[in-house]
C-alpha cells in the first residue's frame, strides 16, 4: 500500500525551446523589423489537490528563462505562481469542464524598461469529445506593469509596458495514434500593445506613451505604446516518446491592428522538449 | 475408524489426479497482422454442450493502480468474481465504469476501497479514472471457467478442460471486428493439446494523452 495517501499530488515539469520570433519590435515596416532566436527554460513545480472527484485546485511556482541571441536587451528572468481551480461536470473523460486562473510574476529584463510585474486570469470551458479530440475556449484578462519607462516627449507618458488586455481564445487538439497529436489555436485580444520603430507621425498619433529602448541596440528606435486587435493563428505538431516526455514544434502567427492604419505582422515558431515528471 | 479415513482421503486424491490428468488443454496462439504476437488478448472457451461447472463463489481478484495505471492493463475474472481496487499511488484515485456489463463508481480514495465490486454479468467492463483521464483498464467477465489470456509471446494455455467439443473466442482491446466473428469449434481429446491461433487485425491504440504538451490550454 501507499505509505502515505494524500489529497495532493506534486507536479514538476520542464520544457526547453528554442523559438525564432521574425519581428520582435513588432514594427510595421521592414527597416525595424529585428527577428531572433532565444532560447527558453520554463520549470513548474507544485501540488494538484482533487478537492472531490470533480473539482481540482493545481497550485504552481514557475520560472522562466529567456536567452536571446543578438537582442540581449530582451534576456529575461521570471518568477511567479499560478492557480487554476477546475470542475468537471460529471465523470469520465468526456465529461465537460470549467476552469478558473490566476497567474502573477516579476519578469526581470536586461533592458530595465520592460521590468515589471504581471498578472492575468482566465475562464475556461472545454471538452473532450473522443479520446483522441478535444477543444478548450476561454477568455483573458491580462495586465503587466512596467513602471520604468521615462517619459522623452513632455506630456507623454514613458510607460510604454504599462499594458492591460482582454482576449477570447480556442485551441483544438487530435492525437493522430498514441504517439503523434496535432493542434489548432487561436484568439483575438485587444488593448495595448507595444511597438518599437522609428519616430513618425502615424505611431506618435496612436500612441498613448513613448519611451526610449535600449533593448536593440540602436538609438533610432523608440518604444510606444498603442491601442491594438491582435488575432493569432498557430499550429502544433507534438511528438511524444514516452509518457512523461515530448517534442514538439509549434507555428504562431499574428497580425495586429492599431490606429493610424498601423498594421504588424509577426510569426513565432520553435522546437519545445517537454518533461513532465 | 481413522484407518478407513486415511482410505478414503487417498482415493479421493487419487481420483483428481487421474481426473485432472484425463483433461487437456489447448495452446492458442494470437498473431496481428504483421504477423507479431499480441498480448492482452483473452481466449475463452465454452463448452459446446453449453454444459458450463462454475463454481459456487469464484475466488476475490484484484486489479491494482500503479504509477496512475491500472494493473494489469487488461484482467480476466469468472462471472461472478468479486474484484478489489487497491490503489498503491501516493495520489487519489476516483474509479469507475460505464459499461452495460457493470456500471459503478468507487469514489475518490487512498489505499483499499472498503468493499469489492462484484462481476455479476458476463461482458467487457472499460475502467476509469476520473482525476487522471489517460488512466484505462478492461477487466473481461468470462461466462466460461475455462479462459486464459496472452503473454508477451503471443500465446496462452487453457489447462484443465475435460475432453469435448468447445467453442472458442478471442477479444482484444485494439481488435477491429465483434468478439463473435472470431469463434471456432474444437474438439479436445487427452491425447494432445490442441492448437488454435487467431491473426487479428488491430486498431491502432488512441488513448486520452498523457504526455505533455506545451502551450495548451486546459492542462491540469
Amino acid at each position: 500500500m501507499a505509505s502515505t495517501p494524500s489529497s495532493a499530488e506534486w507536479l514538476f515539469d520542464v520544457d526547453v525551446s528554442a523559438t525564432y520570433d521574425s519581428n520582435l519590435t513588432r514594427a510595421p515596416s521592414a527597416p525595424d523589423i529585428r527577428p531572433d532566436w532565444a532560447t527558453t527554460f520554463d520549470a513548474n513545480t507544485g501540488q494538484f489537490i482533487a478537492l472531490t472527484g470533480n473539482d481540482g485546485l493545481t497550485l504552481t511556482l514557475n520560472a522562466r528563462g529567456e536567452l536571446y541571441d543578438r537582442y540581449n536587451g530582451l534576456n529575461v528572468v521570471a518568477i511567479g505562481a499560478t492557480a487554476v481551480y477546475r470542475h468537471k461536470f460529471g465523470l469520465g473523460w468526456a465529461a465537460p469542464w470549467a476552469a478558473l486562473a490566476a497567474n502573477g510574476s516579476y519578469d526581470d529584463y536586461r533592458s530595465d524598461v520592460r521590468t515589471g510585474a504581471r498578472f492575468g486570469l482566465r475562464a475556461e470551458l472545454g471538452q473532450r469529445f473522443t479520446e483522441s479530440f478535444d477543444v478548450v475556449a476561454g477568455v483573458a484578462y491580462d495586465r503587466r506593469y512596467g513602471p520604468h519607462g521615462e517619459a522623452v516627449v513632455p506630456g507623454i507618458s514613458g510607460k510604454v509596458f504599462d499594458l492591460t488586455g482582454q482576449s477570447a481564445y480556442f485551441s483544438v487538439g487530435y492525437a493522430i495514434n498514441d504517439a503523434w497529436l496535432v493542434g489548432v489555436d487561436g484568439s483575438i485580444r485587444r488593448g495595448d500593445v507595444e511597438s518599437t520603430s522609428q519616430q513618425g507621425l502615424a505611431v506618435f498619433l496612436a500612441s498613448s506613451a513613448i519611451a526610449e529602448d535600449p533593448a536593440f541596440n540602436d538609438p533610432e528606435l523608440y518604444a510606444y505604446r498603442l491601442r491594438g486587435t491582435t488575432s493569432t493563428l498557430g499550429a502544433t505538431l507534438s511528438w511524444a516518446f514516452s509518457d512523461r516526455s515530448s517534442l514538439n514544434l509549434h507555428y504562431r502567427y499574428a497580425l495586429t491592428h492599431s490606429p493610424q492604419d498601423l498594421e504588424y505582422r509577426s510569426y513565432n515558431t520553435g522546437l519545445v522538449f517537454a518533461y513532465r515528471f | 475408524m481413522r484407518k478407513s479415513g486415511w482410505f478414503v482421503g487417498l482415493a479421493l486424491a487419487i481420483w483428481v489426479g487421474i481426473a485432472r490428468a484425463q483433461n487437456a488443454e489447448i495452446v492458442a496462439t494470437v498473431t496481428d497482422q504483421q504477423g507479431k504476437p499480441v498480448s492482452d488478448a483473452v481466449i475463452v472457451a465454452v463448452p459446446s454442450d453449453g454444459n458450463l461447472r462454475l463454481p459456487s463463489r469464484p475466488p476475490e481478484n484484484v486489479v491494482d493502480q500503479v504509477d496512475k495505471q491500472f494493473m494489469p492493463n487488461v484482467q480476466v475474472v469468472l462471472v461472478g468474481t468479486p474484484v478489489t481496487f487497491p490503489n498503491n499511488d501516493n495520489v487519489r484515485h476516483q474509479v469507475y465504469s460505464f459499461s452495460p456489463a457493470k456500471r459503478f463508481e468507487l469514489p475518490l480514495y487512498a489505499g483499499m476501497p472498503a468493499q469489492p465490486i462484484l462481476f455479476d454479468k458476463p461482458g467487457v467492463v472499460v475502467l476509469g479514472c476520473n482525476i487522471h483521464d489517460w488512466m484505462v483498464g478492461f477487466i473481461y467477465v468470462s461466462e466460461s471457467p475455462y479462459f486464459a489470456k496472452t503473454g508477451p509471446d503471443g500465446k496462452a494455455t487453457l489447462t484443465d478442460l475435460p475432453p469435448r467439443a468447445y467453442i472458442l473466442r478471442v477479444w482484444h482491446p485494439q481488435m477491429d471486428v465483434a468478439e463473435e466473428t472470431t469463434r471456432k469449434t474444437v474438439e479436445v481429446t487427452r491425447t494432445r493439446p490442441a492448437d488454435v491461433g487467431w491473426t487479428l487485425k488491430l486498431k491502432p491504440e488512441v488513448r486520452v494523452r498523457r504526455a505533455p504538451v506545451p502551450d495548451r490550454a486546459g492542462r491540469y
